[in-house]
């Protein structure tokens, strides 16, 4: 490793979210409150206006608990949470946990619109709740309406329901291939058409819209602009096949002192910095996934690649699960992986730097392909259950085998000195998940 | 413990017996006398009642009424017809409600309710036990 400055690339994807807090600090004390709140809240709300109107409130939520046990380093499950399992905490509340509640209000057969409102562990290490989606969906026929206002990007299968737990056979969606998604949501519009084709109805939706700006508390700036995607869904029955296209201009301005160093280096180390510093950087990415879950059993796939014209490179992620269910038994097995593309440098050309800058010169490149080559790389079995014990909750757990891959922290966060990449960690956790 | 007379032996056998028959308890799903819909298939039926298509096959619209969540009746309704159990269709339709894509059918709170707000909206559908069958509704399935 060399000795010069190096930026946080450990966790690019993960300090990513288009989350907007609604105030600052505080900590544990805010999800307390808001159980607190919902449990005071009739259990079901659903008012019907005078002229035909509704007005529904429903709630989600997770409380659980994770241990690692790789100590030096931390385990997350969303994209943008500070701490996790393992260094921060032996066992952490904060990575699964969360608590959610959903206005919903239909005006007219063709007018609604969807208030959604989720504490969890935000970026900031705060649990004020953001609003994760506000927007208004006008029906120009049954099958197509268009939507404007906080709306989900549904990369993946489940970026839909990816926080409702219940709704989810797992403790969470596996982050193989999960934290490959930088935007969750956006502030745009997007149209969804639906065809039915005999029994074949296949949805088609078309997102467009930016995340709002947010800096990391180290000061990193995040930016998504001109977010689009096309996603296409086929369910034939129990089956459901989905394609689906993302892409968006990234800026992250994380490693500025490792890129304002080669750009002392005059023209050949602007060219390096220009390459690989995500500023304006197109960022892409295709998945392709499947289910088939006739009622007994379920069996789900999906795969995504990533594609940034910057030091991220481009990386794949795909995961297999299957589930049988007995009773309110439900156990399941999983199979995950992401691998990063080979992904290396040059560097700076030492031939012609005047002598005493070739020192720097080297430390400088073998720190360049150090971020090169930090992405994550890792393979995971998980084995669990879930238990539906009663109604409008479930009970999950789940034993999750992570193998790194050589010299990688894989998807880990918080790495500290001594951690030893590219070791195999377990998790264990548990988690009550409920709807109401 | 296996019985170790004759009438536990039949005790058993009218449980069973008892127990096959609420299994078995004829649903049928029904739509207004008044309504034009011809025959369902069980896939179209289930399209409907999960919410994955708002009309009958001849293009009428269509609206799902269910039973109280938690009657027998209901849970059969969805083992049955669409092979999930209650738990797995709350977990189905929690993915739903919690992106604004739609709410599940409104529920009665009994099969009278039912018959009442079907016979009165030709695009309304429900399921009810066989038993309760009159002339203002109309199996489809």
């Amino acid at each position: 490793m060399g000795t010069g400055p190096r930026p946080h690339v450990d966790g690019f994807a993960r300090r990513i979210g288009d989350r907007v807090t609604l105030g600052n600090p505080s900590r544990a004390l805010i999800p307390l409150a808001l159980i607190a709140l919902t449990l005071w809240l009739p259990a079901y709300a659903d008012v019907q206006g005078p002229d035909g109107s509704t007005f529904s409130f429903n709630g989600f939520g997770t409380a659980g608990v994770v241990h690692s046990s790789e100590d030096k380093a931390d385990f997350t499950a969303s994209d943008f949470e500070p701490t996790g399992a393992g260094y921060s905490r032996s066992w952490s509340a904060s990575v699964d946990s969360l608590i959610g509640g959903q206005f919903s209000a239909t005006f007219t057969p063709q007018l609604s619109a969807v208030l959604q409102l989720i504490a969890q562990q935000n970026y900031n290490d705060t649990y004020w709740p953001h609003i994760e989606w506000a927007n208004i969906k006008y029906l120009i026929t049954p099958d197509f309406s268009v939507r404007v206002g906080r709306i989900v990007m549904p990369t993946f299968l489940d970026s839909d329901s990816r926080e409702v737990g219940y709704g989810n056979p797992w403790v969470r969606p596996p982050t193989e291939v999960y934290s490959a998604n930088p935007i969750t949501s956006v502030d745009g519009l997007d149209a969804s058409y639906r065809l039915h084709l005999g029994r074949v109805t296949n949805t088609l939706q078309a997102s467009y819209g930016r995340n709002l700006a947010f800096s990391f508390a180290n000061g990193s700036k995040f930016d998504a602009r001109y977010a689009w995607g096309i996603f296409d869904d086929a369910e034939y029955g129990a089956a459901l096949v989905r394609v689906g296209y993302l892409s968006s201009d990234i800026t992250l301005n994380d490693g500025g002192a490792l890129f304002d160093a080669f750009r002392q280096f005059g023209p050949q180390g602007a060219a390096i910095a220009d390459k690989y510093q995500i500023v304006d950087k197109s960022t892409s990415i295709l998945t392709l996934a499947a289910s088939y879950d006739p009622g007994q059993w379920f069996v789900m796939g999906e795969w995504a690649t990533s594609r940034s014209e910057s030091f991220l490179g481009v990386n794949d992620g795909w995961y297999v699960s299957g589930g049988y269910r007995v009773g309110p038994f439900t156990p399941y097995l999983t199979y995950a992986q992401i691998t990063q593309r080979n992904n290396s440098s040059p560097g700076l050309n030492l031939i012609g730097l005047p002598a005493y800058l070739a020192p720097t010169a080297t430390a400088l490149n073998a720190d360049l392909n150090q971020v090169l080559n930090s992405r994550p790389d890792q393979y995971t079995w998980s084995i669990g259950m879930r238990w539906d014990f009663m109604k409008n909750f479930d009970l999950k757990l789940q034993l999750d085998c992570i193998n790194l891959g050589a010299g990688s922290a894989g998807t880990l966060i918080n790495v500290q000195p001594g951690f030893e990449p590219g070791s195999t960690i377990f998790l264990i956790s548990s988690v009550v998940d409920f709807v109401f | 413990m296996p019985p170790t007379n004759r009438n536990g032996w039949i005790l058993i056998g009218l449980a069973l017996g008892l127990i096959c028959r609420v299994a078995t308890a004829d649903i049928v799903v029904v739509v207004s006398a008044k309504s034009p819909v011809g025959a369902l298939s069980k896939a179209q039926v289930e399209d409907i009642f999960l919410g994955k298509t708002i009309r009958f096959p001849d293009g009428a619209l269509a609206v799902a009424i269910d039973q109280p969540e938690g009657s027998a009746i209901r849970n059969e309704f969805y083992d049955k017809v669409v092979g999930k159990t209650a738990a797995q269709i709350k977990a189905y339709w929690s993915k739903i409600i919690f992106t604004g894509r739609g709410q599940p059918p409104p529920s009665v709170s009994n099969t009278v309710e039912m018959m009442k707000r079907i016979s009165a909206n030709p695009a309304a559908i429900g399921y009810i036990d066989r038993d309760m069958m009159n002339d203002t509704v109309r199996a489809v399935f």
